[in-house]
């Protein structure tokens, strides 16, 4: 079933895929993200960050498991930093 | 420059405002939806008979009372980042940059979902996007819906739609996989409604729950006679050996995949069976919504029965950071009234440690207020969330913070 289960609706990424990078390259919550997309999509992680925190802790050896927040936290448009720029 | 900006305008957001506002100082409140309430605009249910709280006219009681007060309301403003600078905090929003002396986030809580084949297709929708859809919006989210999870936040929810006069096909396991863990086990999942037997209209669990409690044999016994139809909790099916395995439709939802589960929760080969519904509803329960906490320095802490990461802070409200305040649903899942009781002790706090108001005793009427709105709650969403909160206000000295 973990192939068909998506775990990050935007990328399309599923448990499968999440499962078999952590484990095989040990490696942290963000490394799982940069080689899978998951969690880099439009809405930026806010349905699947704790689904790949919680695969990556269960399947990885590495310290740092969890994912961080940065800013923008919400999907914001473009000409926005335009303006705090301009301030 | 406004003295407490406060970020979210649900039952906690609004109450510490009204408290803030009425000791003289200036507080904006930003939300992201287009009505002040928060979660409080899709509730309604009967704590005892023919007594009925209802969310709508609570926020609009809030709402007033703010407004009266002089608080400033900026509604559909998302903020995508709050930073402190030397005195002040900035909080960046869709509609700009506000500055304040005093934050308060009072975010609330997000819903957890259950993945499963077919979950994105149209149709399939969280819990609280059903309520929603029904009670704020008045539209119906369907002709026949299915229920994936068994909780506390999905019995509530699916006695509202059943108000609407909105057809369930019942409430259903998630199929058993590695995140669905707990929610999926028949057993893990009677043991959990068990806890919500002071649920006024479930006599048979209240029954059930005083006397299997904790009894491992009597559990299981209960899961064998189970019945096959399940059992009704405001006329919709509960079924405790029922899973759904996949969502099926070719552009939207047709039907679900359901399987008879053994006792023990293995799938009885050969059961399966198709069941059209054209709207699935998933619950996984709510957590904490803590990513503004977690651009600041403020540590997170995981509590269980809390209902996951919570930002550490002390029973009034405040934080370690300096002219930082969190209240409401942000700090622990609890009833809408625990929050409310709870923004009354932030805004009352921030006065006080922020604006070095006297501190009379209105803050520890506020304290006691909570404790006891938390006691006489109608809607738990976890047994032992006393204990979470004893472990984070009386041992906080002690605890590994995550």
């Amino acid at each position: 079933m973990t192939k068909d289960v998506i775990v990050c609706r935007c990328e399309g990424t599923t448990l499968e895929e999440i499962a078999t990078i952590a484990a095989e390259y040990q490696c942290s919550a963000r490394e799982v993200k940069l080689r899978t997309r998951a969690g880099m999509g439009y809405c930026g992680g806010r349905t699947c960050r704790g689904f790949i925190d919680y695969i990556v802790s269960h399947h990885s050896n590495h310290q740092e498991l969890t994912l961080h927040h940065r800013p923008p936290v919400r999907p914001i448009p473009f000409a926005l930093f335009r303006e705090v720029n301009d301030e | 420059m406004v003295d407490l900006l406060i970020i979210g305008a649900g039952p906690a957001g609004l109450a510490a405002s009204i408290e803030a506002a009425s000791r003289n100082l200036s507080v904006t409140i930003i939300d992201e939806f287009t009505t002040p309430g928060g979660r409080l605009l899709g509730q309604l249910h009967e704590e005892e008979k023919d007594v009925w709280w209802n969310g709508v006219e609570e926020a609009h009681t809030l709402h007033e009372k703010a407004q009266e007060n002089g608080v400033e309301l900026l509604l559909e403003t998302s903020v995508y980042k709050i930073q402190q600078e030397d005195v002040y905090w900035s909080t960046h929003t869709s509609a700009g940059i506000y500055h304040s002396k005093a934050l308060l986030i009072a975010t609330g809580a997000t819903e957890q979902s259950l993945p499963l084949p077919g979950w994105t297709l149209p149709g399939v929708m969280s819990i609280g996007a059903a309520q929603v859809m029904t009670n704020v919006r008045h539209v119906k989210p369907g002709e026949k819906g299915i229920i994936i999870g068994l909780n506390a936040l999905s019995f509530a929810i699916s006695r509202e739609l059943r108000l609407c006069n909105i057809d369930l096909e019942g409430f259903f396991l998630p199929p058993d996989h590695f995140l669905t863990t707990d929610q999926a086990k028949p057993l893990s999942v009677l043991n959990n409604l068990m806890t919500l037997s002071h649920l006024a209209p479930m006599n048979w669990m209240r029954l059930g729950g005083k006397i299997a409690n904790n009894n491992r044999w009597i559990q299981k016994q209960t899961l064998s006679f189970y019945p096959k139809r399940g059992i009704n909790i405001w006329q919709t099916p509960v079924h405790v050996r029922k899973a759904v395995t996949s969502i099926n439709g070719s552009t939207q939802v047709e039907s679900v995949t359901v399987v008879d589960l053994r006792a023990d929760g293995t799938m009885i080969e050969g059961s399966e069976e198709n069941l059209e519904v054209d709207f699935v509803c998933i619950s996984g329960g709510l957590a904490p919504l803590t990513e503004l906490i977690g651009l600041t320095d403020l540590k997170l802490i995981a509590i269980e029965s809390l209902g996951g990461y919570v930002p550490v802070h002390f029973e009034d409200m405040r934080t370690e950071v300096t002219d930082l305040y969190v209240a409401g649903n942000i700090t622990g899942i609890e009833s809408a009234k625990v929050a409310r009781a709870q923004g009354v002790v932030a805004g009352i706090s921030a006065c006080i440690h922020s604006f070095n108001l006297r501190n009379d005793d209105a803050l520890e009427i506020a304290m006691e207020k909570v404790r006891k709105e938390r006691a006489e709650a109608k809607l738990q969403f976890h047994p032992e969330i006393e204990k979470g909160r004893t472990l984070l206000y009386s041992e906080k000295g002690e605890v590994q913070y995550g």
